[in-house]
């Protein structure tokens, strides 16, 4: 298809931007509701989480404005896998579908995704779904080096967690007797039927009011609509085959080499990952979901940032891996820490890019992957805790502004306050600042990354846990900007830890974190000197650094 | 209470509006003058002055003047503050700039970062800390302090200080340490330390508020000592007040020490008229609905208060994305603000849809039927062009509308493009603001766990009464009030609004252990500090009453809820009592309660408030007008009816008791209210319309 006119159908375009709005307000409110009963810090703090309306046919057609925005593509495709083994024609209203399968759904266990078919006078109109990371998911505490999925924690294979609005008690013990903290895993799932139940009641009521039987005709305008955008987005970059490739520390002597060639041809992208390195055997391989996802949202951040999503957005991109690599891993394959992997292919993608449309990208993150140590024990009065520390490196620099300091790409965790950090954990944060000279130079500098230290203070021993890369390879710089910063994890005494481990820390010990810088956009030498002076009198950039790095 | 004679003054954007109450003469004046950007108190000295003039009144008469003003959140959003220098606990002066690390806009790879208010060079460390229990971790170095705002002060010239240290909620030793240092060393120099003006937990939010109060500082304390003096040049010896954000009444000591609480205080009136009207006519729950020129502002108001929050942000870089401005600690009334409003732009975007906003053509260029060079359709345009206005009675006949220019903005702009006939593109602009507000309403309602349908909503300010039946049937609420001189609303909220105070001390605690004998000193401290504070704001310290809250939440749970706490001195067995209401208010918003989970204390709130002053609304003042209300009929389209006939009417001739039936306008002076034919409409005693939807 290579169009350049509006697409026509049965409904006017303020008709359209109506209903549109309608269902995306439908999927907000769906989401108000998790947000509001969800027990998990994860889904607060990082966002972890969607809720997407599908049509009959599993179509994603609106989804929530602030959720992770790879999920919303993830869930028609689970709910597609659903169908296969619960035939539409079989479910009944108040059937519910559980599924934490990292093939079928968003790559690793802790993240449970839910859907409900939506009945209107008796036939199936649409589906609800949600994805929410889980308080718990048994298993080995969260880590990136298990060694076999079975390691990482219960799997759910897809099943009925609701049978007609009843729940499925046997499942539910199950569950139960397998996750550490079962009242409050529970209870988010129960969060998620809320959620799906508020979205299906939703719909019925805009079926009513715009005097709908069915979302078929509007489905299809609204699909065709999206795809017709993003066409003319993809339209408006020269055709062409664009290569790049990637390295990344991956785990010990196992590095991870991406190859990737991105082709253009008309108003179609095809983005190919062959030549990538094989799965390994720990938790960094990333499924084929979490890789398409991934793949297809910096593509749209570059070239059509503006207008909504659904999964019309998605059809004029097609993603291929080859089976066994480590971004189409296959079973039983480790994939607790996918997002290690996955959260590099913007990087990838965007070098590629960078060579057919170099306004539209940004130079690689320092805040990809994400760094995360995870600090678990028991505080003095014996209850147990369980802290992430959530910070990010520094983000690209792009064709027009320095990069964001300490702020993540692709992902968008955010950090939470170090005062409520302390006040339930016994750590002490003596330090969370930003790192001088972290950001790659450039015409525009990346953005810079950070520097913490935490000490604990419990009583006994207690168990990190650390996820990291960019030790040895910093997120790469674009057209002349260089490199930003590498990662480090180390004690005050100068040893440093392994980036993807799991340890016991006694009292007292005290960690250093310094997350890596954004690279730089652009030839250094070309930098405002206006710029460059500001950043010294404000000691983002060293005076010796700004000597060596820009003539 | 004696007869008074008291004055609101509400200083907007462009108008500076004047309510004048004289009790003893059972007469309400109103008045309007520009505002006077450079030195607010001019326009505010020159309309007193006229209007104490005009209802020949004794400036010596008057009791007290209340005001309100944008100064404070203009000064933030046009970054026209003071120089200001942060000290904070070593390890921590980037807090500021970190902020929440979070991308506003998902999608937007080149957003521009919130607002940093204190470059980093002129953010100081000193050795200092303390942990979360209050436990001082390492000693303040009193040296290394004074070297810090020595440097500040001398070298960089800041005019005002911030000083935030870690967990200084919790112990404010360190904090206090140093402002006896500064205040000794550079008494002229304004100091805001963070456990005085937010003391609560969170360091960046606790930072934000204190650079912000110390950045509008200097300005605000010029600003209330000049209107001060003017106001007694004119005769005027009473006592000036400022309306909070969270919709009190308090003194310029207050205002004076922190000035970042004023950040809200124009829109928060609005929001305290609403709830005055609501307990007028007896309805308990309704919407506030406030549409003006550049945006539509909604607020939840329950048993005559409207909702509250302890957040706020502000000076966005995009004004209606969340994320992208300054958060602030402070409290303000709870509202929706969305770019929706009469000067809203309407435009056809890159898929072809229609879209209406956030921008505006405001009230320059103004909407293409003002005339005056606006060239884009807009809201206005369209209500113009569907018959909703009357071309020749627009500011009761002031300004002609051109509905030609507007015919032919639709029809190069929409129509042509979206391949639509006129009546459809306007109706279609018409149509999408209304449902965006709707979508806004109902994402707001549903984040509070409440249901539009069981609410009335009551509109005002200029744009409200044209959109609020539109609205209301979006949102299937079947009551709608819209209230007499809607135009100023607002500046009425001044003088119905009672001397409050919010105070808070953040104490992070587990409901099993918390110390009852620390909670009981930090409830005692606040009431003292409330009842100095609202006594000197002119309250009977009888009369005060005392309000506890603590924000409360699940171990782990990311989510505060407030939880109303019992009064007097807390004891063992009040931890049932706070657990059984937790559990009470988590299952109104959540509709479940899980119980097996610990529950913490985060922060413990006292709200104090006296009781508002009455204004009888039983006159009429110069306005109304006798004889019949039926002006005439025009045309005007509704979107389920289509082309219906209305009556129109005078609101000025209405007398209470006054019945009639939609289709229907009427007409005043700065608003029209447009009904539906499946409306039913009474006029009651204080000439507020009732409507009743079917």
């Amino acid at each position: 298809m290579n169009t350049s006119t509006l697409p026509t159908s049965e409904f006017d375009p303020i008709t359209l931007e109506i209903l549109w709005s309608r269902l995306i307000s439908i999927a907000d409110e769906s989401a108000a509701a998790l947000l509001r009963t969800s027990f998990s810090t994860i889904v607060r703090e990082s966002n972890d989480f969607a809720t997407v309306l599908m049509d009959e046919n599993g179509d994603g057609l609106s989804e929530n404005t602030g959720g992770i925005a790879s999920f919303n593509g993830i869930l028609p495709r689970t709910l597609k896998s659903f169908l296969k083994k619960y035939p539409k024609e079989t479910l009944k209203p108040g059937d519910c579908i559980i599924t934490n399968d990292p093939w079928l759904a968003t790559g690793h266990l802790p993240d449970i995704t839910m859907a409900m078919p939506i009945f209107y006078n008796g036939k199936i109109v649409g589906f609800s779904g949600s994805i929410a990371h889980s308080p718990d998911i048994g298993g080995a505490l969260w880590g990136a080096d298990c060694r076999e999925l079975y390691e990482e924690g219960i799997q759910i294979p897809p099943a009925k967690f609701l049978r007609e609005g009843e729940p499925n008690e046997d499942l539910l013990e199950m569950i139960r007797g397998n996750v550490r903290v079962p009242d409050q895993v529970l209870g988010d799932l129960y969060a998620q039927v809320t959620a799906n139940q508020v979205c299906g009641r939703r719909l019925c009521e805009f079926l009513d009011d715009s005097q709908l039987t069915n979302l078929t005709g509007l489905s299809a305008a609204l699909l065709e609509r999206a795809d017709w955008a993003m066409r003319e987005a993809i339209l408006a970059v020269p055709d062409g085959i664009y290569r790049s490739e990637l390295r990344a520390d991956g785990f010990d002597e196992d590095e991870t080499h991406i190859q990737c060639a991105i082709t253009i041809d008309g108003s179609e992208l095809v983005i190919d990952y062959t030549g990538t390195s094989k799965q390994i055997t720990r938790g960094i391989n990333c499924v084929m979901n979490y890789t398409d996802a991934y793949s297809v949202y910096p593509v749209k951040c570059a070239l059509d940032p503006e207008t909504p999503r659904n999964e019309g957005s998605y059809r004029p991109m097609k993603v291929i891996a080859p089976e066994g690599c480590i971004l189409n891993p296959t079973r039983p394959a480790p994939v607790n820490a996918r997002q290690l992997t996955g959260h590099l292919l913007a990087g990838v993608i965007y070098k590629a890019l960078v060579q057919a449309v170099p306004d539209k990208v940004i130079a690689e993150c320092g805040g990809a992957p994400t760094m995360r140590s995870v600090y678990s024990g028991y505080k003095a009065d014996g209850s147990r805790f369980s802290q992430i520390l959530f910070a990010s490196g520094g983000m690209g620099a792009g064709p027009i502004a320095d990069g964001l300091p300490t702020t993540a790409f692709p992902t968008n965790a955010g950090a939470g306050s170090v005062e409520a950090f302390e006040s339930i954990a016994p750590l002490i944060v003596w330090k969370k600042e930003l790192r001088q000279d972290s950001g790659g130079a450039g015409k525009f500098r990346g953005g810079l990354g950070q520097d913490c230290e935490v000490e604990v203070r419990s009583n006994g021993d207690i168990q990190l846990s650390v996820f990291s890369d960019r030790r040895k390879y910093p997120a790469e710089g674009f057209l002349g900007g260089k490199p930003g910063a590498t990662t480090d994890i180390e004690f005050a005494d100068g040893v440093k830890m392994h980036p993807k481990s799991r340890t016991v820390v006694k009292p007292g010990t005290r960690l250093i974190l310094r997350y890596a810088g954004g690279g730089g956009y652009g030839d250094p030498s070309e930098r405002d000197p206006q710029a460059l002076q500001d950043d010294i009198k404000n000691g983002y950039v060293s005076r010796a650094a700004a000597e060596a790095d820009y003539p | 209470m004696d007869k008074r004679i008291r004055v609101g003054v509400d200083v907007g954007g462009t108008f500076t509006d004047f309510v004048m109450v004289d009790e003893a003469r059972n007469e309400i004046f109103v008045g309007k003058q520009l505002t006077t950007p450079d030195d607010p108190s001019v326009a505010i000295t020159e309309g007193v002055e006229h209007l104490v003039r005009e209802a020949g009144t004794d400036p010596c008469a008057v009791h007290s003047v209340v005001h309100g003003t944008t100064l404070v959140a203009n000064t933030i959003i046009e970054r026209k503050g003071a120089k200001v220098g942060l000290i904070t606990t070593r390890g921590f002066r980037d807090s500021l700039e970190m902020g929440k690390e979070i991308r506003y806009d998902l999608y937007d790879l080149h957003l521009e970062a919130p607002p940093t208010l204190v470059p980093r060079y002129l953010r100081r460390e000193v050795s200092e800390r303390m942990g979360p229990d209050g436990e001082e971790l390492l000693a303040f170095d009193p040296d290394e302090f004074r070297a810090a705002a020595k440097i500040l002060i001398e070298k960089e010239k800041v005019d005002a200080v911030a000083i935030c240290f870690m967990h200084a909620y919790r112990n404010d030793a360190h904090e206090r340490a140093a402002k006896n240092i500064f205040t000794k060393e550079f008494a002229d120099v304004p100091l805001s330390v963070s456990s005085e003006v937010a003391p609560e937990i969170r360091e960046f939010e606790r930072a934000s508020t204190a650079c912000a109060n110390a950045y509008v500082q200097p300005m605000m304390q010029a600003y209330l000592s000049t209107l001060e003096s003017k106001l007694n040049d004119l005769g005027f010896e009473g006592p000036l007040y400022v309306m909070l954000s969270g919709g009190g009444i308090a003194t310029l000591r207050q205002a004076r020490a922190f000035p970042i609480q004023l950040i809200e205080s124009g829109p928060a009136a609005g929001a305290m008229a609403a709830s005055y009207f609501g307990g007028l006519i007896g309805e308990q729950d309704l919407i506030s609905f406030d549409m003006g020129g550049t945006t539509a502002k909604m607020c939840l108001v329950e048993g005559e208060r409207p909702e509250r929050s302890h957040d706020f942000e502000a000076g966005r870089v995009r004004r209606f994305k969340k994320g992208s401005g300054l958060p602030l600690k402070v409290t303000v009334v709870d509202m929706i603000e969305i770019g929706a409003g009469g000067g809203s732009i309407a435009s056809v975007d890159r898929m072809g849809l229609l879209k209406v906003g956030p921008h505006s053509a405001s009230s320059k260029p103004g909407p293409v039927c003002y005339g005056l060079g606006g060239s884009e359709p807009t809201v206005t345009d369209a209500d113009l062009y569907l018959g909703y206005l009357d071309p020749t009675y627009f500011l009761g006949g002031e300004m002609e509308l051109d509905l030609g220019k507007v015919e032919s903005a639709i029809s190069t702009h929409l129509a042509e493009p979206l391949g639509l006939g006129l009546q459809e593109s306007a109706l279609g602009i018409h149509s999408v603001v209304n449902e965006n507000m709707a979508a806004a309403t109902r994402r707001y309602m549903a984040e509070k766990g409440r249901d539009p349908r069981d609410f009335a909503i009551i509109a005002f300010g200029g744009a409200g009464p044209v959109h609020a039946y539109g609205l209301a049937k979006l949102l299937k609420v079947n009551r709608l009030i819209v209230p007499f001189r809607a135009g100023v609303t607002s500046a009425l909220g001044f003088l119905v609004s009672p001397p409050a105070i919010d105070l808070v001390r953040s104490y992070v605690a587990d409901l099993e252990n918390f110390d009852t004998v620390h909670a009981n000193a930090l409830f005692a401290e606040m009431e003292d500090e409330a009842r100095e504070l609202l006594v000197e704001a002119g309250a009977s310290p009888d009369l005060i009453k005392y309000e506890r809250t603590a924000d409360m939440r699940h171990a782990g749970q990311g989510f505060d809820i407030p939880v109303p706490l019992p009064d007097g001195s807390l004891d063992e067995p009040s931890r049932e009592v706070i657990r059984n209401s937790f559990y009470a208010t988590y299952q109104e918003l959540f509709e479940r309660v899980v119980k097996d989970v610990p529950i913490e204390l985060m922060s413990w709130r006292v709200s104090a408030m006296a009781p508002a002053s009455q204004v009888s609304m039983e006159f009429g003042g110069g306005e109304i007008a006798a004889g019949d209300p039926v002006k005439g009929a025009r045309d005007a389209y509704f979107p389920e009816f289509g082309m219906l006939n209305c009556t129109v009417y005078d609101r000025y001739a209405f007398w209470p008791g006054y019945t009639f039936n939609g289709p229907a306008v009427v007409e005043e002076r700065e608003s029209t209210t447009v009904l539906g034919p499946d409306t039913k409409v009474r006029v009651d005693e204080y000439l507020n319309l009732l409507v009743d939807i079917e």
